[in-house]
């Protein structure tokens, strides 16, 4: 199987304004000139052309602070808290946006520097209407911690006694108090630059300039996904998810209602990072008795319904391929898109609504999953699904929306009644008086029991495809994933390229499974097929494939592609802990990763708990009737316009 | 049977067509969005959203550029859009008068719409006719010595028009006065086609030599040496290169490019020529600010004289293989668009923000290519320089000062206009000039520039010590220096571009502060703070609008202290 990166995750959508100098890379290394020497505080170094001046400081263990600036984003150069002194310079330069070309000296904190600095730091604040007791983000906003390593003790410039403007609490997802906004442009450059979808965007000029979406209109109207990447990056509480703690708390408290929560991988892998611990620690096992402690009557594991979700989703993609292939139907949607990212769906149905039939029809793990808790759950325990409560441990701003979304009731109930963020679910256990780090481990709740593998690492970008290969090739080819990638690790579909593409040679055909039978009667016609797949995160990248599939290009020539609306996939998603940066993300995937070795069953399709479902409820198997009620669900052409 | 044309469909067909003769490029959204306003008289939601969908771009981005320049509005506006003058200049000179009289007659504040749909009142920041305010601006057409009593004659005059308004096509502004008063320039002597010839006699070195050799610095403020500028863009290899002539005139005070461009225009184009040759450019872009947009028939018709004269186009005047033209692109209202980079950002379709130098856009400008800006003046010196020797222009002025340079000076001075004098010249020879002896003091370079009081008026006009674009505002000893500081602000706190904190923020606490020292409720520690905060503003800020913004309120503070402290507040 082999591998390819496709392109840079690099946006070219920004404006030059917020590029920072690009300088060709040397093609030797240790040519003369590729590199250049820079002096700071004294301290030498020499650095490739082109590194900023804030890089090379960094490298040289220097601090400088930064607001505007964020690893994931281009260069705006326009908080002006990175301020240093270059020598010979009649000004300050903004040390984010400055690209050593020559033999510079800089100093970081004389100090005309710091009283600038001071100075940017009051001006913020003598706009900035954030009351720090009274915000989501004490304790964890970048102004904040900026004020107290200035020693700001007065407010030189005055402060905001009241809000200014209303928040807008129109999204199911994100939340905008604008009165918190310090216009460093990391969302805008966050939604314009990063993700491409263009909600967010500077808005009139001078004094009066602030964050607008299309007119101002409310974000719950407008052509958003709620990735909620944005909120990932904002500094301060200017924008935060919309958070329900308060009516799950009041369902916990009631007690006619019997309230379960799934936890999905992602947030189990982070949620330490919320109680002090470095990022890339799970504690799925001791978030199991910390939940229970809070007062959820029942805990089970999101990955359950990940493992059906490769099940349907993987059944539905032989069915196409089936049709495509061996009946040569011309009419069938292929390449099939992964469905289980909401704001993947949304972007799909907004941007490129004519290729909804590509679309997986398979629901998310989350939604599965509550329809499965109304229905199969409640008639095996008994309990009337109108006093269940179910609420989702995400790491997703948009599952917000998309247990809202009103096609979401094929139990008869709102299947998910509440998605909860990893952030507002670490408050609720704080609030619990939990230490979580500190909790003994115990295991999920029967009846899905604990799952496997497979469904671990749907948190990180490409674990789908690697979940879904690995059955799809025991399943067809009768043979073990083991005796072509060692370990059961596709490491091919791994990694963190923006868009990858990986292609598998079927070995050979084996025997239709059981579970299948009655869809197909051979695999005949999957001899010798070269399967082909590709995956991508961040819709910036999304866009790029949709184009190249709308144009025919190789992406078209795809079986099956992995679309995650958030860089990083599910463990980078809008409701993860704050601060996000690519080495954090990486830390969460190896966490995610070593937990699924450390899995006994690392295959959708031999979770046991999986099969009695069935066995004894889907009675008519993946893709029958009964699931297709419970399990699978259609969409909605939004377009990208608005009235 | 034809087919039945909807409003929106007919809306959505002409911005289809229209980006489509743009190559669907973001670089013509505002050329689009201006020929929209014109067309529609309003930029509504659909329309926007059909420009995003054929720019490839989002609809909040199309609304981010809209909301940023002034002469672009989302609202509908009326048949008549008249713009008063509100800079200090037209200020000094009765600007509030007229206003009150404007807002009587009409029956509606500035910033709204009679209910009729037939006139709008809007505020204009420095119209360029200072010299002549109080102007104003009714769409393209300029009035200036309005007063009170010629408000309702000017009213009526559109009124009478009906529908579509063109007074008149002049390319002079149509006014009580209509001409600048100016001093005996070199311009005038100078045969048009002589330097361009000259030039392509020359290598394309020696061209480059004799630019660097005439001392020639630019002339729109900063200074910079225009023969390094062009040597820097000479060696940048790139397949195509840019010249920007950079008429954005919009520093308060200033119109010695307005009237450059109005006299003497084939001089500019042919130095954008010479620079297109020097620096191996074929493209070149005049960015008129929308203020001038009266002058752009006249500077189409040269243009087109131009061409046929084939000193512009392929094979310019027969050199083969030089080939080279020049379009005209409107500005829509930012005074940070006369910034280089905003300049390039405004060209490309984007709200006029300075960009992160370096790089320079000698390397990295206009869509990318290697890229000179020069102000209008600097360009019209290129073919003086050409055809009478950078020898000759390096042999005026004074030592870091070469040649000659066009003030623009207005205020309470007998003769104001446009003057050309060598660098050097003292404040006082210049009163002297302008019948402005009595002055109490002197705005050197506009509202970015520094207040010289009576007792520095020894001082000299120059690199070395004063630099300026052109702009003299003459004080006499009735003026509140207090109050046309508040004017700068004001102006700045309206133009700053917005990005970068200290301009953003800093110019409103600085007014602030102004309001707070007009009522007599500055404490002279707070004051102190400001003063720090605008020194701070002076180095910290991303662009030159908000280095220089505070030099004002620092120089009143330094100069005038017993002016503007200690004031008791006005009861009412």
């Amino acid at each position: 199987m082999k591998k390819e990166k496709i392109e840079s995750d690099a946006s070219e959508r920004s404006p030059a304004s917020t590029r920072l100098h690009a300088i060709a890379a040397p093609t030797e290394p240790g040519a003369i000139g590729s590199t250049v020497r820079v002096e700071i505080d004294g301290r030498k170094v020499d650095v490739p052309q082109g590194t900023s001046i804030l890089s090379a400081a960094r490298g040289l263990g220097i601090r400088i602070p930064t607001l505007c600036y964020h690893e994931d984003l281009c260069i705006a150069g326009i908080c002006r808290i990175c301020l240093v002194e270059v020598e010979g310079h009649r000004t300050l330069e903004a040390s984010c946006g400055y690209p050593i070309t020559e033999p510079i000296r800089v100093h970081t904190h004389t100090r005309k520097v710091r009283q600038a600095r001071r100075h940017v730091l009051d001006l913020l604040l003598s706009k900035h209407s954030g009351e720090c007791y009274a915000c989501v983000r004490n304790n964890n906003c970048e102004l904040q911690a900026l004020a107290k390593e200035y020693g700001v003790d007065m407010y030189r410039f005055g402060h905001p006694d009241r809000p200014l403007v209303s928040v807008d609490a129109s999204s199911y997802s994100v939340v905008r108090d604008m009165n918190k906004c310090i216009l460093c442009r990391r969302c805008v450059r966050t939604c314009i630059d990063l993700q491409e979808v263009g909600v967010l965007e500077a808005v009139s000029r001078g004094g009066e300039t602030n964050i607008q979406t299309f007119k101002n209109h409310p974000l719950g109207e407008v052509i958003c996904i709620n990735c909620g990447q944005c909120i990932n990056r904002c500094p301060t509480g200017a924008l935060h998810a919309n958070d329900p703690t308060d009516e799950i708390w009041a369902a916990i408290d009631d007690p006619t209602k019997h309230v379960v929560v799934q936890t999905a991988p992602s947030p189990r892998a982070a949620i330490g990072e919320c109680f002090g611990l470095e990022p890339g620690h799970a504690l799925t096992f001791e978030l199991n008795s910390a939940l229970r402690g809070c007062g959820f009557d029942k805990v089970f594991d999101t990955n359950f319904t990940a493992d059906l979700t490769i099940i349907e989703e993987g059944t539905e993609l032989l069915l196409r391929l089936h049709k495509a292939l061996a009946q040569n139907d011309k009419s069938v949607a292929l390449p099939q898109f992964t469905s289980c990212s909401p704001g993947w769906v949304k972007f799909l149905e907004h941007f490129y609504p004519d290729m909804m039939p590509n679309l997986s029809s398979a629901k998310s793990p989350q939604q599965m999953f509550g329809a499965l808790i109304k229905t199969y759950y409640a008639k095996l325990n008994k309990i009337d699904p109108a006093s269940i409560v179910t609420v989702a441990l995400m790491p997703c701003s948009a599952k917000k929306f998309e247990c809202n979304r009103p096609e979401m009731c094929s139990s008869g109930y709102k299947d998910v009644d509440y998605g909860l963020t990893t952030r507002e679910m670490a408050k609720m256990i704080s609030e619990g008086g939990i230490h979580l780090p500190d909790m003994a481990k115990s295991d999920f709740d029967d009846p899905f029991g604990t799952a496997t593998g497979s469904g671990i690492i749907f948190g990180a970008t490409g674990g789908v495809m690697e979940a879904a290969l690995r059955s799809v090739i025991e399943l067809v080819c009768g043979i073990r994933v083991e005796d072509i990638f060692a370990n059961a690790d596709i490491i091919p579909v791994r990694g963190f390229e923006g868009i990858r593409y990986a292609e598998l040679k079927l070995p050979k055909v084996g025997e239709v499974p059981e579970l299948l039978k009655d869809k197909v009667s051979d695999w005949k016609w999957l001899t010798d097929a070269t399967l082909k797949v590709a995956i991508c995160h961040g819709t910036a990248n999304a866009r790029k494939v949709l184009e190249d599939v709308k144009a025919g290009g190789r992406f078209s020539q795809c079986h099956f592609i992995e679309f995650m609306a958030c860089p990083g996939g599910c463990l980078g998603g809008g409701g993860q802990p704050i601060p996000t940066s690519p080495e954090i993300r990486a830390a969460r995937a190896r966490a995610i990763y070593s937990e699924d070795k450390a899995y006994e069953v690392r295959k959708s399709h031999e979770n046991p708990a999986i099969a009695a479902l069935y066995k004894n409820f889907l009675t008519d198997g993946p893709c029958g009737k009964m699931s297709h009620k419970l399990l699978h669900t259609h969409y909605v052409a939004r377009g990208k316009y608005i009235a | 049977m034809g087919m039945l044309v909807t409003e929106q469909d007919a809306l959505r067909n002409d911005i289809v067509k229209w980006a489509a003769e743009g190559g669907n490029r973001r670089d013509c959204l505002i050329p689009l969005l201006q020929r929209l306003q014109q067309r529609h008289r309003e930029i509504t939601d659909f329309a926007m959203q059909v420009i995003a969908d054929a720019l490839e771009i989002h609809p909040v981005e199309v609304y981010g550029v809209v909301s940023f320049y002034q002469f672009l509005d989302e609202k509908p506006k009326g048949h008549f859009v008249v713009r008063l003058c509100r800079t200090i200049s037209c200020d000094m000179q009765g600007k509030d008068r007229v206003a009150r009289q404007l807002e009587t007659d009409l029956g509606i504040r500035f910033g709204e719409t009679t209910p009729d749909g037939k006139f709008t009142l809007e505020w204009a920041h420095c119209t360029g006719m200072c010299d002549q305010g109080p102007a104003m601006l009714i769409n393209d057409t300029v009035f200036t010595h309005a007063t009170p009593e010629l408000v309702h004659d000017i009213l009526q005059l559109c009124r009478k028009s009906f529908g579509s308004f063109h007074l008149q096509g002049t390319a002079e502004p149509t006014g009580i006065r209509s001409h600048s008063f100016v001093n005996d320039l070199t311009f005038r002597a100078v045969k048009s086609g002589a330097g361009l010839r000259a030039a392509l006699k020359m290598t394309r070195g020696d061209v480059l030599k004799e630019v660097a050799d005439s001392g020639l610095k630019g002339r729109g403020g900063a200074g910079f040496p225009t023969g390094v500028k062009w040597n820097l863009a000479a060696a940048a290899s790139a397949p195509d290169k840019c010249i920007v002539c950079n008429a954005d005139e919009g520093e308060p005070g200033t119109f010695k490019d307005r009237v450059i461009l109005n006299r003497y225009p084939e001089l500019v184009f042919e130095g954008m020529a010479i620079a297109g040759l020097a620096i191996g450019a074929s493209h070149g872009i005049l960015y008129l600010r929308q203020e001038y947009s009266y002058l752009r028939e006249r500077l189409e018709g040269v243009l087109r004289g131009l061409r046929e004269a084939k000193e512009l186009g392929r094979d310019v005047l027969g050199q083969s293989g030089f080939n080279f033209d020049i379009e005209i692109r409107t500005g829509a209202g930012a005074y940070v668009c006369g910034e280089e980079t905003a300049l390039i950002e405004s060209l490309e379709g984007q709200r006029g923000e300075p960009r992160n130098r370096p790089p320079y856009p000698v390397n990295t400008g206009y869509n990318g290519r290697p890229t000179v800006v020069n102000n209008v003046e600097t360009l019209a010196w290129v073919p003086c320089i050409l055809d009478k020797g950078g020898n000759w222009f390096s042999a005026l002025g004074t030592d870091r000062s070469r040649g000659l340079k066009l003030f623009s000076v207005s205020g309470d001075c007998e003769k104001p206009g446009v003057y050309e004098f060598p660098w050097g010249i003292t404040v006082a020879e210049l009163m002297k000039e302008v019948g402005g002896e009595n002055a109490k003091a002197v705005q050197v370079g506009g509202a970015s520039g520094h207040i010289v009081p009576a007792s520095e008026f020894a001082r000299t006009v120059a690199f070395e010590d004063m630099p300026t674009g052109g702009s003299i505002i003459v004080f006499g000893a009735q003026r509140d220096m207090l109050s046309v500081t508040r004017n700068f602000l004001e102006f700045f706190c309206d133009e700053s571009c917005g990005q970068c904190t200290p301009c953003r923020e800093g110019n409103v606490k600085l007014l602030e502060g102004v309001k707070m020292l007009e009522e007599g409720r500055c404490s002279t520690a707070y004051l102190k703070e400001l003063c720090k905060l605008g020194e701070s503003m002076q180095v910290a800020s991303k662009c030159g609008l908000g280095q220089s913004s505070p030099n004002a309120f620092l120089s009143m503070v330094k100069h005038f202290p017993d002016e503007i402290m200690g004031r008791t507040e006005l009861i009412i």
